[in-house]
């Protein structure tokens, strides 16, 4: 191919890649397609083309640096942040949910605040404001959020010590000086739940499922798989539908459980967890399942 | 994961089109929006704040009306397609009866479509899923660029590329004028319903 019949198909790989919005290879092309033509030495055009390409070149820039720094989560319209909330949510703390998942964090933090009305709801909600907080606002605000509800009895003291053992740890991590009030009270009562080595929420994995094996009770020796609803950290909140009640009859809040398959995103493991609380839920489109929350020991 | 109703005979499934970013996803989701016209039961959603390109999905209700006696929706998603939005695809993806990768055709795309495969394999065993064994439609878009002088890979190539193993059912389009849309459409949602049916066996 003559030279002049490779500098046009290359401008023309340019423009056909950059109309369909593939800039660096866009760029590629006119990059070579300017080499090219530096090269020769009589061409009557020359620097006016030079310059052309160099202008193209330089709006592709432009457009780059504009994608690269664009947020990855902007702001939907109320209608998107609606439709994230049906397509990927069940119930009202799924949806709150699925929008923190997409960064939708002002709408989801006004949703969590609501479902701390609800009883069944509320550790969680109060878990995920923590965590929205973190995302948007600042240490600052996390920690002023626990100690307003420290200062309150809107959560048992074993519901704020979970809270505490989420934030403290990622406190640490980022230097922050003054430790949390430990709630004291009806936490004593609680048996078998052990707060004193809490895993900062960023060095656990998202655990997808987990199966766990039977020591007794009607499944006794079986591995029955239960999807993870919610996270935080190292507590894991399952969803058992009221129809499954029977499986988990015989675990009560404190049982550890010595056989826990976790499967996670990046890799499956065996380990330990404890039941920190087993509650029916009382209202709502799960009402009579039950959500069992389970502490990560050891994994 | 497919909701099945029983009672109702209803049968809900999730299609989603994956593929590198600019490979032609929501041009796809476009062209059956605007060409099934009796199918469709919403509208499409796109969810794009930056210009063309995909940040967190689209989506478009479709109905099939009755399949062996159940009635059959479809919900259809694309994933944004950018390297960096990796968790939205993960979450898009999951519970996910069939896949469509739609693979770009243009040769600078090549390493790009291998990348993108490769990500759809790590998701998909992320949620216990494996890539051989999901309702699997490849489709190679851009056809239609040849006709402006673009390099493209052939589709040998690209069966070479992509498809050596898995072996699944593939076609040449051009999204961007309709061409393999449909075929490609049809293909994923038989193979999408046939194990749906195994799974929940509701026309036997």
């Amino acid at each position: 191919m003559n030279i002049s019949l490779k500098i046009k198909s290359l401008l023309n790989e340019a423009e056909v890649y950059r109309s369909q919005g593939l800039l660096n290879e866009a760029r590629e092309k006119y990059q070579a397609a300017s080499g090219l033509i530096t090269k020769i030495d009589k061409l009557k055009n020359k620097d006016s083309l030079l310059r052309a390409i160099a202008e193209k070149i330089q709006f592709i820039d432009k457009k780059s640096a504009k994608t690269g720094t664009a947020p990855s989560s902007p702001e939907l319209s109320e209608k998107g942040q609606d439709l994230i909330k049906n397509l990927f949510g069940e119930n009202d703390l799924e949806k709150a949910v699925a929008l923190a998942k997409f960064g939708q964090f002002e709408r989801a933090l006004a949703e969590f605040q609501a479902l701390l009305k609800n009883e069944a709801y509320r550790l969680e909600a109060g878990k995920n404001i923590i965590r929205c907080k973190l995302a948007t606002a600042s240490l600052d605000d996390a920690v002023a959020q626990y100690q307003q509800w420290f200062s309150q009895d809107l959560f048992s003291a074993v519901q704020l010590e979970s809270i505490r053992v989420y934030l403290q740890p990622i406190l640490d991590k980022k230097g922050f000086g003054t430790p949390l009030p430990v709630p004291v009270g009806e936490k004593d009562d609680a048996d078998g739940i052990e707060f004193s080595m809490p895993e900062p929420e960023e060095e656990m994995l998202d655990i997808t499922s987990i199966g766990i094996t039977f020591t007794n009770g009607t499944h006794k020796g079986k591995m029955v798989e239960f999807d993870v609803n919610f996270q935080s950290g190292d507590m894991l909140s399952l969803i058992v539908a009221k129809n499954d009640r029977g499986m988990i009859e015989d675990l009560n809040e404190g049982d550890d459980i010595e056989d826990v398959q976790f499967y996670s995103p990046i890799a499956m493991f065996k380990g330990t967890a404890v039941v920190a609380t087993k509650t029916a839920i009382q209202s709502g489109p799960k009402q009579g399942d039950f959500c069992l929350d389970l502490k990560i020991l050891t994994a | 994961m497919a909701i099945f109703n029983l009672k109702k005979k209803e049968i809900e499934c999730k299609v989603v089109f994956y593929g590198p970013g600019r490979c032609g996803k929501t041009t796809n989701l476009e062209y059956i929006f605007k060409s099934y016209k009796k199918q469709i039961t919403g509208e499409m959603v796109s969810i794009n704040t930056e210009g063309d390109r995909t940040l967190f999905f689209d989506f478009l209700p479709m109905g099939l009306g009755k399949i062996k006696g159940c009635d059959v929706r479809v919900q259809l998603y694309t994933v944004p397609g950018q390297v960096k939005y990796s968790s939205t695809r993960k979450l898009v993806l999951r519970g996910v009866d069939g896949i469509v990768f739609v693979a770009d055709s243009l040769e600078v795309r090549r390493e790009k479509n291998m990348l993108s495969l490769k990500d759809l394999q790590a998701n998909l065993k992320e949620y216990g899923k494996s890539i051989f064994k999901v309702p699997l439609i490849l489709q190679y878009n851009k056809r239609d660029l040849a006709d402006e002088g673009i390099p493209l890979m052939s589709t040998e190539q690209m069966e070479k590329d992509l498809n050596r193993q898995l072996k699944v059912p593939s076609f040449a389009a051009s999204a961007v004028k309709g061409a393999g849309v449909g075929v490609t459409l049809k293909a994923c949602l038989m193979e999408t319903l046939k194990s749906l049916q195994r799974e929940f066996k509701w026309a036997e």
